[in-house]
């Protein structure tokens, strides 16, 4: 199934190694990066994308912010979030869901989660995965 | 022939994004990936990279132990640090260390290609920050800061090092004695002699300890990237 993908983090190498690790799946198209949450709705209007996976920890506008307002734009376009992000604590995942974030997974095991979560979260599927084990659930 | 590069940080996600980087420069290879400081001198030794890029910030052996391990194996090793911080005292432990790079994570996208082809080339590449520090003449025979600001401060020894870092991080003295191939009676007297030496009296107070000499890193919730109007 093709999944177009946003990829918002102020770091760019992080950006980077989250994209050596998503395009290795056929059908799937990063199609825009942005590094804080002001680039990124500009750049969910201009490119449309399927899945946003979000850092919560940026400049100018953070990943919780920018998730409120990007579920403004999900009513009509089916869009989800993914936060990707540092933050292994169960109060900050919660937060994120509350934002209207589909899926929560940490960095340091972005490498074992990440592609399990966005083809869940394509699906609509939330998908939440602290330190510990993965959990997906529809 | 290809320059040889060996990467060393805990988290896949950003050696994936400096392998991308690295990779991307003709004639360079990334020959190793380690995911902590042991196994990232076990690789060293077996790979002999041309540069070695080192996180500081890793389990078991953190960052600054590595270079400095890797550099009494044979001095001809060339280490860049990678660093989520460029406080005073974590870049004169870099560069007591040995480091002959320094670069800050959230600049890597920028200044570590530059960082690795100094090496190449022979030179040295550090920041700006460290730069101001070399200028005010930190690294000057005899200024010695870290000493005279704490002159009376004990001197771990490397291994105490190590098992202050592997006890800090909540690993059981018979946990710290399978990792260090010791016995577990010797990896009490360490700790003793650490405490006794640091004047500790708990655990807690050995995990503070490692937290503010940087043997252990604890990434700050709020952390930013430096602003690019700080960055000369």
């Amino acid at each position: 199934m093709a999944v177009r993908i946003l990829l918002v983090d102020d770091h760019p190498i992080v950006r980077q190694g989250l994209r050596t690790l998503l395009e290795g799946r056929s059908g799937w198209q990063v199609v825009g990066e942005a590094s804080d949450g002001i680039e990124a709705l500009d750049k969910v209007d201009a490119l449309q994308p399927d899945v946003v996976v979000l850092d919560v920890t940026m400049p100018r506008m953070n990943g919780l912010e920018a998730c409120r307002l990007i579920q403004q734009k999900r009513k009509t376009s089916g869009l989800e979030v993914l936060f990707v992000t540092q933050h292994d604590s169960p109060q900050m995942m919660r937060e994120a869901l509350d934002a209207g974030a589909r899926g929560y997974v940490v960095k340091s095991n972005a490498a074992r989660d990440l592609l399990e979560a966005v083809e869940a979260v394509s699906q609509h599927q939330v998908f939440t995965a602290l330190a510990r084990s993965p959990q997906a659930s529809c | 022939m290809k320059l040889r590069i060996l990467l060393a940080d805990d988290h896949e996600l950003i050696r994936r994004g400096l392998c991308a980087l690295l990779q991307k420069r003709e004639g360079w290879e990334v020959c190793g990936e380690a995911s902590d400081g042991r196994q990232t001198i076990e690789m060293a030794k077996q790979l002999k990279p041309d540069v070695v890029i080192v996180d500081i910030g890793m389990p078991h052996l953190n960052g600054l132990d590595t270079t400095r391990q890797l550099l009494q194996y044979d001095p001809n090793f060339k280490v860049i640090v990678l660093t989520i911080t460029d406080s005073d005292q974590v870049i004169r432990e870099a560069l007591d260390a040995g480091a002959r790079g320094f670069v800050l994570k959230s600049d890597a996208a920028r200044d570590l290609v530059a960082a690795v082809e100094a090496l190449q080339n022979k030179r040295m590449f550090f920041t700006p920050r460290v730069n101001d520090l070399v200028l005010a003449g930190f690294l000057e025979k005899g200024h010695a800061l870290s000493r005279n600001e704490a002159p009376d401060l004990p001197t771990l020894t490397a291994r105490e090092r190590e098992v202050t870092q592997l006890l800090a991080e909540g690993k059981t003295s018979k946990e710290v004695a399978v990792l260090l191939n010791l016995s577990t009676k010797t990896v009490e007297t360490h700790r003793s002699n650490i405490m006794r030496k640091l004047n500790l009296h708990s655990i807690r107070d050995l995990v503070v300890y490692a937290i503010k000499n940087n043997i252990i890193q604890i990434q700050m919730p709020e952390l930013r990237s430096t602003p690019e109007t700080t960055v000369a």
